[in-house]
């Protein structure tokens, strides 16, 4: 097989929109390196996800148009995927999001192609046309720095909101339609459902403002849920309150949680774990509110306030 | 339905430190534990076959002292237990690793269903199921949350991806991995522990399958791991508001209006 210098980026879709991970690597990619980034997009003939996707100046867009494969389970995308390079060459990287359907996909193709893959990649760089991914493990209390030298495509799925997304305003991207790829259907697999639950939080990942809820702040909670709807915030936890009643596992921010990335994050009596603080740090301003003034936590923070969260809160949602 | 049961033995706790002497992990002192999805693949495992009847074959590939992790899956409930150990299989990553379980299923031969955990509390990779399920060939279902037999050779299967809801029905052969929602994890009975030591526990080595031996171990890993680094978190200013709740709230306030934090964007 012939090999070709580009990096490939699988766009992601949920519902009938594009995972903003996929333009956080496109930016990402972009920055690091100098090969040409090409996304691979599957949709169905109706749709045009790559007109949102070039905004954010990829080189090259291959848009699969395929009705089958637009909700298609995670062995027929890898058999496309596969299809896809066969066709156009193997790159010198293939970039996955570490969402569920991404970590599912992508070590389905990297067996395939019998090639390495680093899972759920904090970073990313370039040493010529060595990628070196930096990976946590053992729940985010190392870091490993991993490469594959010998092996083509170099394969990694990235946690989402680590890295901001540039839009750029060239109209540069080309874009090459796919309407005659082969690939073998899964007759095993039925998909019977496929929704988004009537009950959805407003989301964690992407939320603009977010008041978290440590040990030291959960009876706080009404006080905390009025800031909330004063300015707009959604309200996450730490893993020790998803036992509560009151909370789900959706709600929860951290290394086993949701990796946020608002404009502004108050923290209530959240100690500030190393469990809790990966998934933070990508918060532009952090304001952290806690009784022990030697909670760690403060130094991940902008802002501090060593007292009680309940005369805090109150104060706040008087002046504010 | 007969069911292989992928397990790994990883350290009881994750809050493990680099040794700065050998740049390397220090587990001393951190007895090994079933990595805990792998807990609840096995009880998804006992509880499909007590309806649909079959046998559970628990499978791990490690050193010999992982067999006490088998030992354990047999006083849980599995019928039989098969390690796979072999110095050549030493320093492989998930490539490598799914090479040698795809191989020794294989072997075994007929098998309907592998069930695994999501992902190991060590590594954290998540790979190893769908690694299998290609090199044997068959479908996949992971992260599943909630699993019932339809009939012989048929599941029934919730999960999430991400948050969208997922109801699947998946023909056998198939590959599973499941959350730490599947397969309540149940204790074992004093019992249970005696008759587990009257059920097979077998070793196979490189010998025991036609494995390339260029596809083991080092030699079939195509990653390599450069260096280990403790965390480093970024620090922050920690700038400190007044101890007053009143004049710190208006201070936030000032602050967050001055850095417009507080504007709606588009």
């Amino acid at each position: 097989m012939t090999d070709i210098r580009e990096n490939w980026i699988f766009a992601e879709k949920s519902i009938n929109k594009i995972n903003s991970a996929t333009f956080q690597l496109i930016t990402k990619m972009k920055s690091i390196s100098e090969i040409p980034v090409t996304v691979v997009l599957l949709e169905s003939q109706a749709d045009s996800f790559e007109n949102e996707i070039k905004q954010y100046g990829p080189d090259k867009i291959l848009t699969v148009k395929d009705d089958e494969l637009d909700k298609a389970d995670d062995v027929s995308v890898a058999s496309a995927l596969s299809g896809l390079i066969d066709k156009f060459g193997t790159p010198i990287s293939f970039i996955f999001a570490a969402t569920t359907f991404g970590r599912s996909v992508a070590p389905r193709l990297q067996a395939k192609l019998l090639t390495g893959l680093t899972a759920d990649c904090l970073d990313l760089s370039f040493e010529d046309d060595l990628l070196v991914q930096t990976k946590p493990s053992y729940g985010d209390n190392i870091m490993c720095e991993i490469v594959i030298p010998d092996f083509k495509p170099q394969m990694a799925t990235v946690r989402p909101n680590i890295f901001k997304a540039e839009k750029v305003f060239d109209d540069t991207t080309k874009i090459v339609e796919i309407n005659d790829l082969n690939w073998d259907k899964d007759a095993n697999i039925q998909i019977t459902t496929h929704v988004l639950p009537a009950k959805t939080d407003e989301n964690l990942a992407t939320a603009d403002r977010i008041v978290a809820l440590g040990r030291g702040g959960k009876q706080d909670l009404n006080n905390a849920n009025e800031l909330a709807n004063k300015i707009n915030a959604t309200v996450g936890v730490t893993r020790p309150l998803t036992d509560m009643d009151e909370f789900d596992q959706s709600q929860q921010i951290g290394q086993s949680g949701e990796t946020v990335a608002p404009d502004l994050l108050i923290n209530l009596g959240v100690s500030g774990s190393v469990q809790f603080t990966a998934g933070i740090e990508n918060a532009n301003t952090i304001v952290s509110v806690n009784t022990d003034k030697h909670a760690p936590i403060f130094k991940q923070s902008d802002y501090c306030f060593n007292g009680s969260s309940e005369d805090f809160l109150k104060a706040l949602n008087k002046v504010l | 339905m007969k069911i292989v049961v992928g397990l790994k033995q990883v350290p009881e706790t994750t809050n493990v430190k680099i040794n700065e002497k050998t740049k390397n992990i220090d587990r001393r002192g951190v007895s090994g534990v079933i990595n805990k999805y792998d807990r609840n693949a096995l009880q998804t495992a006992l509880d499909i076959r007590d309806v649909v009847g079959g046998t559970v074959i628990a499978m791990s590939m490690g050193p010999n002292d992982f067999a006490v992790s088998l030992q354990e899956a047999l006083s849980l409930g599995a019928d039989e237990a098969v390690l796979l150990s072999d110095r050549a299989f030493g320093g492989a990553d998930t490539l490598a690793t799914g090479y040698v379980l795809a191989e020794a299923i294989k072997k075994i031969g007929g098998v309907d269903l592998v069930i695994m955990g999501q992902q190991s509390v060590d590594a954290d990779t998540g790979q190893m199921g769908p690694i299998v399920a290609e090199m044997l060939g068959i479908s996949q279902v992971t992260y599943a949350d909630e699993i019932q037999p339809k009939s012989d050779n048929e599941l029934r299967i919730k999960r999430y991806d991400d948050n969208i809801e997922q109801e699947i029905i998946a023909k056998t052969p198939l590959m599973l991995t499941t959350t730490g929602n599947a397969g309540k994890p149940e204790y074992v009975n004093v019992v249970e522990i005696k008759n587990s030591f009257e059920k097979p526990l077998t070793t196979w080595t490189s010998k025991d399958m036609p494995v390339d031996s260029n596809r083991l171990g080092q030699s079939g890993s195509p990653t390599v791991v450069r260096r280990i680094m403790s965390p480093e978190p970024k620090e922050r200013a920690g700038k400190m508001l007044s101890t007053d709740a009143t004049k710190a709230a208006e201070e936030l306030a000032g602050i967050l209006h001055e850095e417009n934090l507080l504007a709606e964007e588009d």
